[in-house]
């Protein structure tokens, strides 16, 4: 079969309640959708032939993405913006696709090419937006940030891990921290330990409300921690 | 109307699967300004019960219906349940987020006896008075239906009616009457004897139990005959069933072939209650397996029944189903096989190159057995059919088997080894020598509990001790190497042996189990036999004595209940056990006189020949 002509590239959302799926759901879900769609879509080689389909970046049970990706490959071409309507009504609208563009057939793979996550993490009943603010760069100071994870601790050098300084930013009763996290191949910093340590540190009693995943972003259009 | 999603929200950081309790599937149906609204229940997690087709199709006739809503409630997992309790959260309904106990009436499903404490804790969690006789005026009724309300009994008093039998039609007729006695202002006693007018419907109030009788009120019919759709063609499946997000078991759109088989096996409950067969046409079930897959976007579809390979367009349907579903990815699946080589034909049909495992159940080890259940399988059926599949190129087979069958002794244990020896040797004979290493056989072993309803219904279930005693007999018989031996759960047999053929007195042991923490009793690791029997204990039942043999002649607490299959058919079916005659299908051969059609004013329906 080769590589196929039709490489489409979706942007979709994962919010609101369907932000308790887990990776594994969202991909059924999403591939039950693109059949219901009656797209013309590829499928593997072998014995047990599967739609062919990659996604991006898994996100855990509970966070929600604003810009999520997948790709899906059809056998025969159809105008971008019409296979996008398509799936748009074939799929709960809490995974809604945003937008569909073709990229080329060799371009890198949608798990490898995003390597840089924007979050947002929404608190409540905090400390002070200035104690949380101190708190964030006392811990970019230790710069080693540790984090233990079903017995096991592990380190991240937040120098290279956040790729600028998290932003605290109140929005009326509640507080939201702003990270830009590099994605590791041997486990990521979840945003949410990083804010869990940010709210211990500033000796305040806030609860982590939501943890959002704004965008996924390519590295070489980011500049490269010195 | 209450919403709950507030309150469950922040309960779902901290679960298991929260898929299970989010709602929102492709498919789910939200009627808002409903007038009437009715909980549909499976008394089991999320994934176990969206595999359940009946609820399915009951979801997609009452959401047809004008001003009328489906609701669907599953038990939450332990966790869930918990932090529910803790938070004064109490049962909800998916669709709204309602509190189940608002809902008009409360639908739940008898699946399984097992599934009995489950009930008590789905009704418990919503607040719902355990026992229907002392339910107030504005709770909501609670009706059940299934395969266990044939012998409704054991938990009658948790139930205002039980339909027994086919329910897609009966269900429209449910709240009508309903509807019209809420305009009308009925109290509860009232609403329940209207209701009791409808054919299948068992309102258990409306009897009472002397010395182990049945007994009718005044004005109420003697027997409750079974409902029964008469014409399956002239039903469709759900066109567009609600698309689970989470892997539940059975995953796939299921289209139903037909309904009923009348092969006639002496234990098998199904095979009785359910006759006389219905098929469905090949057009028509070509039309929904498209439908289906098209609505859902589902992978696989299944075309389920009792006994799918005996459809008499079987082939037809599937050369056409593969055909049209060529470059998909998508595959058809059938629930089981016969032991015939037709069957493995059929498979070669489906498998395409994927070879997994075909599945067969001689049931028993010896002739001479498999002649007193009426399994009308030979030992050179057999073989010649695991034959073809070893020579096909399967590798894996599985096998199920009974033991504990009345007139059983240990030969005809022994007899499953030398039939699985006897597998082995001819699969070994037929496969390459190179492949030789992967030839395994699954044997399942499960241990015969005597059902009401079926021509066994008055033997008795051998004991744990004796049943412990048979399956080392067996063990010593299995061939080691090539064999992968299993076992169903003997305390789970016992006491769904017990559970089964028992009256009303079983309501306060059923209670007393679940006050002691019996909560998920179909699941093997949660499951105690230890509480059961403390419970039985408590209420001076002896289980033992519940699965003994019983008097031919004497009154049993079912016999208010009319399957259509008459108790002298039932009688002299034991009779031809225990000669070892074996007695024919209807829909191959002559009538047997089991006296359904008579009794129902129906006949089989066949969509062509059958071929045996």
């Amino acid at each position: 079969m080769g590589d196929l002509p039709y490489r489409l590239r979706v942007l979709y959302t994962k919010r609101d309640r369907l932000r308790f799926l887990s990776h594994l759901e969202v991909t059924r879900a999403i591939e039950r959708s693109a059949r219901r769609a009656a797209l013309p879509y590829a499928v593997t080689e072998g014995f047990h032939a599967k739609m062919r389909v990659a996604f991006g970046p898994a996100l855990p049970v509970g966070t929600a993405g604003l810009a999520e990706c997948y790709e899906l490959w059809l056998r025969e071409y159809v105008p971008a913006n019409e296979a996008l309507a398509r799936l748009q009504s074939a799929t709960p609208s809490e995974l809604e696709p945003l937008d569909a563009r073709y990229v080329g057939v060799r371009s890198r793979s949608v798990t490898a090419v995003y390597t840089l996550a924007e979050y947002a993490v929404d608190i409540e009943g905090g400390a002070p937006e200035s104690d949380c603010r101190a708190a964030v760069k006392a811990m970019i100071d230790d710069r080693i940030f540790t984090v233990e994870q079903k017995a096991k601790s592990k380190s991240f050098d937040l120098a290279s891990v956040l790729l600028k300084e998290p932003v605290v930013r109140s929005t009326g009763e509640r507080c939201a921290i702003e990270l830009m996290i590099r994605m590791g191949d041997q486990g990521s910093l979840r945003p949410e330990s990083f804010v869990k340590a940010v709210l211990e540190r500033s000796g305040g009693s806030g609860r982590i409300v939501s943890v959002t995943r704004t965008s996924l972003r390519e590295e070489e259009s980011e500049a490269r921690p010195s | 109307m209450t919403d709950l999603w507030a309150e469950i929200e922040p309960l779902l950081a901290s679960v298991e699967r929260p898929a299970r309790y989010i709602d929102h599937e492709w498919g789910a149906s939200h009627v808002v300004d409903a007038s009437y609204r009715m909980g549909l229940v499976y008394p089991d997690v999320y994934e176990l019960g969206m595999a359940n087709q009946a609820l399915g199709i009951l979801y997609e006739r009452l959401t047809s219906l004008p001003g009328v809503a489906a609701e669907r409630a599953f038990l939450p997992w332990k966790d869930m349940a918990a932090l529910m309790r803790e938070h004064d959260v109490p049962l909800f309904t998916l669709e709204s987020c309602l509190p189940l106990r608002e809902c008009d009436a409360i639908g739940i499903t008898l699946p399984y006896e097992l599934t009995y404490s489950s009930i008590l804790e789905v009704l418990s969690l919503s607040g719902v008075t355990l026992r229907a006789a002392q339910r107030g005026e504005d709770e909501p009724l609670v009706i059940g239906g299934g395969p266990c309300a044939f012998n409704p009994e054991p938990i009658a008093l948790f139930f205002d009616a039980i339909l027994i039998g086919d329910g897609e039609d009966a269900i429209g007729e449910i709240v009508a009457v309903h509807q019209d006695a809420i305009a009308r202002g009925l109290s509860r006693r009232e609403t329940l004897s209207a209701l009791s007018s409808i054919e299948g419907l068992y309102v258990p109030s409306c009897f009472d139990v002397i010395d182990g009788v049945a007994v009718p009120h005044d004005g109420v019919a003697p027997r409750v005959c079974k409902r029964i759709v008469r014409d399956l063609s002239a039903t469709r499946p759900p066109v567009a069933p609600v698309v689970p997000f989470m892997d539940v078991i059975h995953d796939r759109v299921t289209v139903e072939v037909l309904r009923g088989c009348s092969r006639g096996c002496r234990f098998c409950q199904a095979g009785m209650v359910y006759r006389p067969v219905r098929e469905r046409r090949a057009d028509d079930i070509v039309r929904d397996v498209m439908a289906g897959l098209a609505c859902t976007g589902h992978e696989e579809v299944s075309l389920t029944s009792l006994s799918t390979a005996d459809h008499s367009q079987l082939e037809d349907i599937l050369r056409r189903l593969t055909r049209r579903l060529e470059g998909t990815g998508v595959t058809v699946s059938l629930p089981s096989l016969r032991v015939d080589s037709f069957s493995v034909q059929l498979a070669r049909l489906l498998g395409g190159g994927r070879k997994g495992g075909l599945t067969f159940a001689p049931e028993a080890g010896t002739q001479r057995m498999r002649d007193v259940i009426n399994k009308n399988v030979t030992e050179e059926q057999l073989m010649t059919t695991v034959t073809e599949a070893f020579s096909a190129g399967w590798r894996r087979v599985k096998l199920y088997f009974m033991i504990g069958l009345p007139t059983e002794t240990d030969e005809d244990v022994r007899g499953i080894g030398v039939l699985v020896s006897e597998v082995l040797r001819v699969a070994r004979e037929v496969v390459p020598p190179a492949h030789r290493g992967g030839i395994k056989i699954g044997v399942s072993v499960a241990t015969f509990v005597p059902k009401a309803h079926t021509p066994f219904q008055w033997d008795s279930q051998i004991g744990l001790a004796e049943l412990k005693r048979r399956q080392s007999v067996l063990r010593e018989s299995m061939p080691r190497k090539g064999v992968d031996l299993s076992w169903h759960d003997s305390d789970v047999s016992f006491l769904e042996g017990a559970l089964a053929r028992g009256g009303r007195e079983l309501a306060d042991v059923i209670e007393a189990a679940w006050r002691r923490g019996s909560h998920y009793d179909a699941w093997t690791e949660e499951f105690r036999l230890s509480r059961w029997l403390e419970a039985f204990s408590e209420c001076g039942i002896d289980p033992v004595v519940l699965a003994s043999g019983r008097d031919m002649d004497g009154r049993l607490p079912w016999d208010h209940i009319d399957s259509g299959v008459s108790t002298s058919f039932l009688r002299d079916e034991r009779e031809r056990a225990g000669r070892g005659v074996t007695t024919a299908d209807c829909t191959f051969e002559t009538c047997s006189v089991c006296g359904v059609c008579q009794s129902l004013g129906t006949d089989p329906m066949l969509a062509g020949e059958r071929r045996g």
